[in-house]
């Protein structure tokens, strides 16, 4: 992504933060609707963020994946029950349960990655089925075992609801104490209050921004990252200088699963302490839409990811706010109109400003030899 | 090789002859046989809230002996409702609980149809609003609902009278399910009885479709906390699990918290500790109360036709039972007896105007 | 022809008939006993199940209808994710293609008298209202389409996208301008479309009604179009290989629109046809999710008309008898979730299958979609 598209994206974002602090401002300090709304959108932005990482170490090794949203719910739901289990039969301390649950969720993911590997890369078939079969195998295996497990009587947890062991702790990063240190007024106070929230978060959350960058120094500037996108864009031709394609694409493959996997654990581990049939409500496809987007890199894919997180921010501060709004933008307060902002949004930008996307030119073929 | 197909159709076929764990149905047809069938609506039975309430009415009404045999089919798709409670219909059960205002309409239509079968109709209202003509009810058809607005409204009241920070906010589910828009209505009001100045953060997740509005625990969670960030120290969480994601980030965050339906108290230990109450609507003993007096009005007694009030209240605080003065206490019994009493009324229109 | 070659013939097409099913059949059979010892693992008894679901997807007439009922939205919104596939084209958006229809033709079900004023004879508002409910689904389709060809917009996005305007728009809708005002109605929802807008229903007392023989005969017209047709050829063309395309002169942009109308159009009917022969209105939270079966249709259907149908039908039964079952072993109706996901991957991954069973491969693969393409 070139800094014209990313400058767009970041004026996108700051207009939809605008519209907020223009119509809070009346009822809270602008500077804590920001730090509030920053929070949100880093949060929202989260599980877009590590599926568009998954989709996009797929597809630069060659591989389509639309089988995110399954390998997020499936990693979801074992991760939340590996920690409960723990925590419940086990007896093991929460910390530990709730690690052993991230674990859970990491290898769901790369399990599933795997089936669809082995289905689109070996038995070569067609790379949209095999992440259809992930996504339809997901909803009815977690469906299935969530029924049995947790709610006839007689199951291992006997039908109760089953305490769970708590969500991943906040990591607290000391930003507000050393804007503190140097403040005089009281504006400079509550500015070091509201921006040390922000960057309170949960161990999740830093570690998809991490691997954002981790990511694109991989792909971009290792030997492990140019044969991957040799493998995605020529395999013939990596093959010919002794890459071995299909290892290279297994191994891309089950990484991305393992990326929708910690998104998965966002949703039951760190988000909520607990995990509902259907939970990832259709965030793969977006995280999907967010890796084109991004045009199948990491800092664009964030970026996107942030735009969406920016607009589900936008939507609920408008109805926080509801009240300030002025009469004549009335059509503000519905939220069905505020809530078509952030995919008209997408539309805009892909066609008006960034244009034609450029997918791996090997992208959904299977390698023959 | 071959001995390996052996095996595995031997297991297949062991697997499948494994006798059923499951007790037979008896002779639903047979007149002293009282059996009881559910419709969910499109949702599933372990949803934690109005269905998987419903059903526990239904093997209350069973555990109480009421009912010889329970049993419940869950929807897949609005087209399927009439379908399924012919299922039930066709096999000669007594009583039918169907469960949803979507229901309404065909609910009805099926009592016509089946004269001889109960139907009990959760969160259905005959003849909308509140109609006291009573002379269309359909005799065999009793629509179960509760006073949502006087749950809210005392659960407002109580955040308005604990709030230290003068902002309360509540997380809800779609406002195009009335009994969720009466929830947040009836918050907003009880808040601004006991002081219009406390400022009531409602915000409704009708952005997303039918099947995802109760089901984004995650949503609620970001929503609670852009409203905690904005100052609000109680969040009341009023739409099944999305409204559940909010409770418990409330109770993370160290605020208090508000739950819905249940006494959720039981039902999100996550929360507990800061569980000040829940908005309560006694769907499950409102269920079973109604499968009994069905089964006595199969001999002879009198069936409460069209609508059938349950029980709206507030839960006890529990953990939290220090916390709350004395004359909040005093407080919240008054209003309760004034809602009961119909000295005090809400305000909310029984339906989004 | 002498009576001893259509012999040759006849049994020559069974054979190759059979040879055709046998695959299919059989990942329909091994899924079929997976899913089996899944519920005889927690408890359930799998023959009862089964019989309970052959029971109600096919057990008596009112069990037929219905399974038709279910059937007739999936052969629709299947055969307009395979005409997208065929044109090299991913449409995930039958989904709000398929409810932007449905309002369109609520609307003009029950608005369209008033409008003109005058009595609209029965068959030709029932005809606008099917057709203007393909329409707005075609247009809905074509906008992503346009994007594509004019502005280089990724497709996929695009429809994504549009599922969600669709929905926040039909929300809207349902909720303000267009909702009934019936004093008794507390739902977001139309209005009755009139009588002379409805679909009659085929059977006196059951459900199914014309849109499935619709569904059948617009079926066997997309087959004509996409394989017998100059623009079926075209599309075709663009979908295999549209560098090709360009280099023999079709106009790829045009085309690309073109596909992804086609597919609106047919989602578009999917919509109407659940309004006009079943429901009579629209309302939130029907109609849901069948954008998204569409695509496992599809593809369970190799993208062939034929293939589609059959695929709609056994989905259809499934989804149709999982009441019965559910209501004789209270299993839950995920299990059929759990089978259907295997379906596919047996008839997708046939070497599995082929393994088991010892099927020799002919070798022929079929492409079926070309990833993200350009």
């Amino acid at each position: 992504m070139d800094w014209k598209r990313f400058l767009f994206i970041a004026l996108i974002i700051v207009l939809l933060f605008t519209v907020v602090v223009l119509v809070g401002s009346a009822a809270q300090k602008p500077i804590v609707i920001i730090a509030s709304m920053l929070a949100t959108t880093i949060a929202v932005a989260t599980p877009l963020t590590l599926g568009a990482l998954s989709g996009l170490y797929c597809e630069r090794a060659g591989v389509v994946n639309i089988g995110i949203e399954g390998m997020m719910l499936s990693a979801a739901f074992f991760g939340w029950f590996g920690a409960i289990y723990m925590n419940t039969i086990l007896k093991l301390p929460a910390m530990a349960s709730l690690l052993i649950g991230l674990v859970c969720a990491l290898l769901t993911g790369g399990l599933m990655a795997l089936l669809h590997a082995a289905l689109s890369i070996t038995f070569k078939v067609d790379q949209i089925i095999g992440g259809t079969v992930i996504n339809i195998l997901a909803i009815g295996i977690t469906g299935f075992l969530n029924r049995q497990l947790f709610f006839e009587k007689g199951s291992i947890f006997g039908g109760n609801v089953p305490h769970a062991p708590g969500t991943l702790p906040v990591i607290h990063i000391p930003i507000q104490e050393a804007i503190e240190s140097v403040c005089t007024s009281e504006t400079c106070f509550t500015i070091a209050r509201a921006f040390g929230k922000v960057f309170d978060q949960r161990p999740i959350v830093i570690s998809a921004i991490l691997l954002v960058i981790i990511t694109h120094f991989v792909l971009f500037k290792t030997r492990w990252g140019l044969r991957t996108r040799a493998v995605g864009e020529h395999p013939r031709a990596a093959d010919t200088v002794g890459i071995n394609v299909i290892m290279m694409r297994y191994v891309n493959v089950v990484i991305g699963g393992m990326m929708a996997g910690l998104g998965g654990a966002y949703f039951t581990l760190e988000s909520v302490p607990s995990f509902e049939p259907l939970m990832t409500n259709g965030r793969g496809f977006i995280a999907l839409a967010a890796m084109i987007f991004g045009n199948w890199t990491p800092f664009g894919a964030w970026a996107a990811s942030l735009v969406f997180g920016a607009a589900q921010a936008l939507q609920i501060n408008m109805q926080v706010f509801r009240d300030s709004i002025p009469a004549q933008w009335a059509i503000l307060q519905n939220s069905y109109v505020v809530g078509l902002t952030p995919y008209i949004l997408t539309m805009i930008i892909l066609t008006g400003v960034i244009g034609k996307t450029v997918s791996p030119a090997a992208d959904g073929q299977p390698y023959e030899k | 090789m071959k001995k390996i197909y052996v095996i595995i159709t031997a297991l297949v076929l062991v697997a499948m002859l494994m006798p059923a764990c499951t007790p037979t149905a008896p002779d639903c047809t047979k007149a002293d046989v009282l059996c009881v069938g559910m419709v969910t609506d499109v949702g599933k039975i372990d949803d934690k809230s109005f269905n998987q309430s419903a059903w526990e009415g239904l093997q209350q009404a069973k555990t109480d002996g009421v009912a010889d045999w329970v049993q419940y089919i869950e929807t897949t798709d609005a087209k399927d409702y009439a379908k399924n409670i012919a299922t039930f219909a066709d096999a000669g059960y007594d009583v039918i609980v169907t469960v949803g205002f979507n229901l309404t309409g065909d609910t009805a239509t099926a009592a016509l149809a089946y004269p001889n079968i109960y139907f009990i109709g959760v969160d259905q209202f005959q003849e909308w609003p509140y109609d006291a003509d009573t002379t269309n009810d359909i005799a065999n058809l009793a629509g179960l609902n509760f006073p949502e607005d006087n749950a809210g409204f005392l659960v407002g009241a109580l955040a308005a009278m604990m709030t230290e920070t003068g902002k309360i906010g509540s997380v809800c589910g779609t406002d195009l399910v009335p009994p969720v828009w009466r929830f947040g209505e009836g918050y907003r009001a009880g808040a601004a009885y006991i002081d219009p100045a406390v400022e009531v953060f409602v915000v409704y997740h009708s952005d997303v479709g039918f099947d995802k509005t109760f089901t984004d625990p995650e949503w609620g969670a970001a929503t609670a906390n852009t409203m905690i960030d904005n100052g609000a120290d109680v969040i009341f969480g009023a739409g099944g699990k999305t409204g559940n994601g909010a409770v418990t980030q409330a109770a993370t965050r160290g605020v208090y918290a508000i739950g819905v339906d249940s006494d959720q108290y039981y039902t999100l230990p996550e929360a507990a500790a800061r569980m000040l109450s829940s908005a309560m609507k006694l769907i499950t003993p409102g269920v079973a109360e109604l499968i009994g007096i069905a089964k006595d009005a199969q001999a002879g007694a009198a069936f409460p036709a069209g609508n059938y009030m349950g029980d709206a209240t507030y839960a006890p605080f529990h953990d939290l039972e220090d916390a709350v003065p004395a004359d909040v206490k005093a407080r919240m019994e008054e209003i309760f007896a004034m809602l009961l009493s119909g000295e005090l009324t809400t305000g909310v229109p029984p339906v989004k105007p | 022809m002498q009576p001893s070659k259509v012999r040759t013939f006849f049994r020559k097409l069974l054979s190759s008939a059979l040879e055709s099913m046998l695959v299919p059949l059989l990942a329909v059979f091994t899924a079929m006993v997976i899913g089996g010892v899944v519920i005889a693992l927690v408890g359930g008894n799998p023959f009862f199940a089964f019989i309970g679901l052959i029971e109600g997807s096919f057990g008596n007439a009112k069990a037929l209808s219905e399974t038709a009922v279910w059937a007739t939205p999936y052969i629709f919104a299947g055969l307009a994710v395979s005409v997208a596939f065929k044109g090299g084209l991913f449409n995930i958006g039958a989904e709000g293609q398929l409810a932007f229809g449905a309002v369109t033709a609520a609307l003009i079900g029950y608005a369209l008298p008033g409008w003109l004023g005058i009595e609209i004879p029965a068959i030709i508002h029932v005809l606008l209202a099917v057709g203007l409910g393909g329409l707005a689904g075609a247009l809905w389709a074509a906008i992503p389409g346009a994007l594509k060809a004019f502005a280089g917009g990724h497709e996929v996005i695009n429809t994504i996208m549009m599922n969600y305007i669709a929905l926040n728009l039909t929300s809207f809708l349902l909720n303000s301008p267009m909702k009934d005002p019936d004093p008794t109605n507390v739902s977001a929802r139309t209005p009755l479309i009139a009588e002379g807008a409805r679909l009659p229903v085929l059977f006196d007392g059951l459900r199914v009604h014309w849109g499935f023989i619709l569904a059948l005969v617009v079926a066997f017209l997309v087959w004509v179009f996409i394989w017998k047709t100059t623009l079926g050829f075209e599309i075709r063309t663009v979908g295999a290989n549209p560098d090709a395309a360009k280099y023999a002169g079709i106009n790829v942009k045009r085309t690309i629109v073109l596909s992804m109308a086609i597919s609106g159009l047919l989602a578009g009917l999917a919509g109407s046809v659940e309004v006009t022969g079943l429901n009579y209105r629209h309302e939130l939270g029907f109609s849901m999710g069948y954008g998204f079966d569409a695509i496992a249709i599809a593809l369970l259907g190799k993208i062939h008309p034929v293939g589609v149908v059959l695929a709609s039908i056994l989905f259809a039964s499934m989804r149709n008898g999982a009441t019965r079952m559910q209501f004789l072993t209270q299993i839950p109706v995920d299990v059929i979730s759990v089978i259907q996901g295997l379906i596919l991957l047996f008839v997708a991954a046939d070497v599995i299958i082929r393994f088991i069973y010892r099927i020799k491969s002919r070798g022929d693969r079929v492409v079926l979609t070309r990833g993200w393409g350009g």
